[in-house]
């Protein structure tokens, strides 16, 4: 098990966004969790990422326990994400932003940067080269040097995954990375999940809005509704569950399948 | 942009700053231009250039803090004032060399930093600004105090620097020594930009929880680019007590921290050479100020009362630069470069019919 959560209770101010939800997500798998809005998957997400403090449960990384650490700690430990709104940097290039990816893979301090002589000119020259290797993984050699500001959102998703791959991540967590996509970009970002998966073989957690693509790619189902799990497995199994077409189409619609 | 016809084959090529010949052709030429001028320049050209060097520091050191880290700050005139105070507490109490008094105006400088950016962690734009200007109202009642304490009401006087039997004084050394040191500070602050330090910088600025979420300690970084920038300021404030010979409080009111404010807009945000572009400006704009207004041969007091537009100018420029270029000088020079480089097949903007 790469990450392991047990009776995850999320609250804010008499909000309870979470309620005991447990889940585990398995060494190279490409998990996914859905849910309809609000059913609190980003909150999953923010809590695992360390933006979020639990009120209770426990959170599992490996052999470590990572509930309570600070964002970058977490992200030091080898946990990446992409957000939902793709958060990049705006006024820095596509390779800027990538290379930030490396930042945790990189030693040179101010002093060492400023000087940019020896051991801190051959670190930037070695980890531009992993930079350039994911550029080279999504296809976006083309807009290497452009700035955030002047891509389209499509592309910019891209370059959040780019990011968080730099990192080396192992296990990428990623915020609903086709929502903003059109048809052919989203069959793009199916063929890189799988790349992902197989070529770098790093754990994913997926949250998702598009079954069609969960269906298609995800290895289990987890589905949240109201902060609660109310079904976990294989894809095929768990999107034919009536609880869970409940949970997205009311419960009128889910007995009326259920009888026919 | 760059133009085409330059092919490189390794990322070392590609990080290089000078990287054409055109460019290593241009850099060759500034280097023997600064040399050779006080051969052909008057003193009073090469003082305005020494001047001007010497203002490029501190907004070479406050363009880290403000253009990449996106920390605003106010209290860099005091800052400053404390490089120079520190210098002239050395110098009183014996301690004469430059290698003491440039030192330790860099620690001094650097502790107000983390003084100064501790609290900055909790505090966003306007409410920085603020913070950051109590702290210049705090330093420059700390050197009023220590001015006053030495019966100096007026100031104190500082030596010139010396090293051994070398003493650094008249105009053209002053001049050397201030264009390198803005030299220094220029190749320290284009380095930051192309490495770690300076990218994790950039990344607060422009968004801070995916900083976070990289693995950024944006704590620790928002201090350091606070220490960083009060260290290489203090430092400046050092050399102008040394340039100056004489320390005073008078010569770092509020107005100086505007100044480089201004600078840094002006010049254009961020950008380095930008930074050096707005130094040029804001200093030599006043003396342009008076030759014209010198040029105009008003007759009796009328240009008495022109006077006060030099003040004036500097609030209307920002707000011009503001307004309609707001990447700076530097927006200038790039449209400038490329329209050099498009030359002959430039980009015309579409016109609409009517």
């Amino acid at each position: 098990m790469v990450l392991t959560i047990e009776g995850l209770t999320l609250e804010f101010e008499g909000l309870h966004p979470l309620t005991g939800v447990s889940m585990s997500v398995d060494d190279g798998a490409l998990a996914a969790l859905v849910g309809p809005n609000g059913a609190g998957k980003t909150c999953v997400l923010n809590c695992v990422g360390g933006f979020y403090t639990p009120k209770a449960g426990r959170i599992r990384f490996g052999d470590a326990m990572i509930q309570g650490l600070a964002p970058y700690q977490i992200a030091a430990r080898g946990i990446a994400r992409t957000f939902q709104f793709v958060e990049l940097f705006r006024g820095m290039s596509v390779l800027d932003n990538i290379l930030l990816g490396r930042h945790r893979h990189m030693r040179s301090g101010v002093l060492a940067g400023g000087i940019f002589w020896g051991r801190s000119r051959r670190e930037e020259t070695l980890h531009r080269r992993r930079a350039e290797e994911i550029i080279e993984f999504l296809e976006l050699e083309r807009h290497r040097t452009e700035l955030i500001a002047t891509l389209p959102f499509g592309v910019q998703k891209l370059v959040a995954i780019g990011r968080a791959l730099a990192m080396e991540p192992t296990l990428l967590l990623l915020d609903e990375p086709s929502t903003g996509m059109n048809r052919e970009e989203k069959e793009n970002l199916a063929r890189f999940l799988l790349r992902i998966k197989h070529e770098l073989r790093t754990t994913m957690l997926w949250v998702e809005h598009d079954m069609e693509l969960v269906g298609d790619l995800a290895d289990t189902v987890t589905v949240l509704d109201f902060g609660r799990k109310i079904a976990e497995g294989p894809p095929a199994e768990v999107l034919r569950d009536p609880l869970v077409a409940e949970a997205y189409l009311g419960r009128a619609y889910a007995r009326e399948r259920g009888a026919g | 942009m760059r133009g085409g016809g330059y092919f490189k084959t390794t990322y070392a090529a590609d990080l290089a700053l000078v990287d054409t010949r055109l460019r290593r052709r241009a850099l060759a030429a500034l280097v023997f231009l600064l040399l050779v001028l006080p051969r052909v320049a008057s003193p009073f050209i090469l003082d305005l250039v020494a001047q001007t060097a010497l203002a490029a520091v501190g907004a070479l050191a406050l363009n880290v803090l403000t253009g990449l880290a996106g920390q605003i700050s106010l209290g860099h005139a005091g800052f400053i004032a404390a490089g120079a105070f520190t210098t002239g507490l050395l110098v009183e109490n014996g301690l004469r060399s430059p290698l003491i008094a440039l030192p330790a105006a860099a620690v001094v400088g650097a502790a107000l930093g983390i003084v100064v950016g501790i609290p900055a962690l909790r505090l966003k734009g306007l409410y920085l600004a603020l913070g950051t200007l109590a702290l210049h109202h705090v330093v420059l009642y700390a050197c009023a105090e220590f001015q006053n304490h030495w019966g100096a009401n007026t100031g104190v006087s500082v030596p010139p620097p010396a090293l051994g039997p070398w003493v650094l004084k008249g105009v053209v050394a002053w001049y050397y020594a201030l264009t390198l040191a803005a030299a220094l500070t220029l190749a320290l602050s284009v380095n930051l930009r192309r490495s770690r330090a300076g990218r994790a910088w950039m990344a607060i600025r422009d968004r801070e929880i995916a900083a976070e979420s990289v693995g950024i300690d944006v704590a620790r970084y928002k201090v350091l680019a606070f220490v960083w920038s009060s260290a290489i300021t203090a430092v400046a404030g050092a050399l102008f007590a040394y340039h100056r010979a004489f320390v005073s409080v008078e010569a770092f009111g509020f107005f100086l921290a505007v100044e480089y404010i201004a600078m840094i807009i002006i010049g254009g945000l961020g950008s380095a050479l930008g930074a050096v572009l707005g130094a040029a400006f804001v200093t030599l704009l006043p003396h342009v100020l008076d030759a014209m207004v010198a040029g105009l041969r008003l007759a009796g007091g009328a240009a008495y009362y022109l006077f006060p537009l030099k003040f004036g100018a500097f609030g209307l420029l920002m707000a011009v630069f503001l307004l309609f270029e707001p990447q700076g000088l530097v927006g200038i020079w790039r449209r400038v470069r490329n329209w050099f480089a498009l030359w002959p097949l430039r980009y015309r903007p579409l016109r609409s019919a009517s």
